[in-house]
């Protein structure tokens, strides 16, 4: 692979894009393939089995060729709100993880740079938020305040859109007391009952390292279902 | 939805290139039975034998480093290697885990 190659790969992947390297083992001479890219000449005999590799997501040699594909997938959207002490943990442990974390506070002293220094950081009330820090069935949703003034639009926003994994923090009886609140709101039930609260799974552990591991479980467990 | 974990090992490459070391890609393309890790898996090496990311769950990173080495110092740019289950002793080089995994060497340069 040329050096000006690994340089795209590498700013490809910066910029968060979807892509393919798709190697020729005969020759080691390496292509970029996207699905909003004109194909190279060399490919395009296999153009349909390409696409069918990168659909599927999965790596792997082109049946019957030299060619290898190797898929770069785009990192799941993952948005905190409450830039708290479990969240820091949360993003120091998400570091190796393929997640691209936003964390929402409308307290400034809370959603410091300082606390911070590798997340992308949002310093407003969740409404005003979600206008640049959109959310969809893809994105998951991870409330951590226990406020209701700040959780409950969070939550009520990822319900509309239909997040693929809603958390939100605090015992089961503040969770009822969410829940009731949720309903009077005009959400049905079997909605409701997606949001994973308490959130986590249940290992012992209390401290705030110990609870960002337990969400992180849930959620990466949550992810391979989909 | 298929998540991966942050690969870091292409900006590590860089940053040895940029060291002016020279360096070797080995990817994992096939695997047969249970191996340890899944297709597509990264590792790098370098003129000093440094390596990062894996192959293998440790079986035979060993040997592909040395591999790396032979073919810095060799004319060709890439290279396929072969592993198999390993019958013989357990020292010996091979998948202990009873997989087989070819993998796919190729210097980085200009």
């Amino acid at each position: 692979m040329n050096l000006d190659l690994l340089q795209e790969i590498i700013n490809l992947k910066n910029s968060k894009k979807e892509f393919s390297v798709i190697t020729d083992i005969s020759n080691a001479k390496s292509y970029i393939f996207s699905l909003n890219e004109k194909i190279q000449e060399e490919l395009k005999e296999n153009e349909k089995k390409i696409i069918e590799l990168y659909k599927s997501r999965k790596d792997g040699l082109i049946k019957g060729t030299d060619l290898f594909v190797k898929n770069y997938h785009r990192p799941i959207k993952v948005v905190i709100v409450g830039a708290v002490h479990i969240s820091q943990f949360f993003v120091e442990y998400a570091k190796s993880l393929n997640l691209d974390i936003y964390i929402i506070d409308p307290r400034g002293y809370f959603a410091s740079e300082k606390r911070f220094p590798s997340a992308n950081i949002i310093n407003l009330w969740p409404d005003e938020a979600f206008k640049h820090c959109t959310l969809d069935k893809n994105t998951a949703l991870i409330a951590l305040t226990h406020d209701p003034k700040i959780d409950d639009p969070a939550i009520q926003e990822a319900l509309n859109k239909k997040c693929f994994y809603i958390g939100a923090l605090g015992s089961k009886k503040t969770h009822e007391n969410r829940c009731n609140r949720l309903i009077e709101n005009g959400f049905e039930k079997e909605e409701i009952k997606k949001i994973f609260g308490p959130i986590g799974i249940k290992f012992g552990g209390r401290s705030a390292p110990e609870i960002a591991l337990s969400i992180i479980f849930q959620l990466m467990t949550e992810i391979y279902k989909q | 939805m298929n998540n991966t974990f942050d690969e870091k090992i292409l900006d590590e490459a860089q940053q040895w290139i940029e060291q002016n070391k020279k360096v070797i890609l080995a990817t994992v393309i096939q695997t047969w039975g249970s191996s340890p890790r899944p297709i597509g898996s990264l590792m790098i090496v370098n003129n000093s034998g440094d390596f990062s990311g894996s192959v293998s769950g440790g079986c035979v990173e060993g040997e592909v480093v040395r591999q790396c080495l032979d073919l810095l110092n060799d004319k060709n740019d890439f290279k396929k290697i072969d592993f198999k289950v390993s019958n013989e002793s357990a020292w010996n080089v091979g998948l202990a885990c009873g997989g087989e995994i070819a993998i796919f060497l190729e210097k980085l340069k200009k």
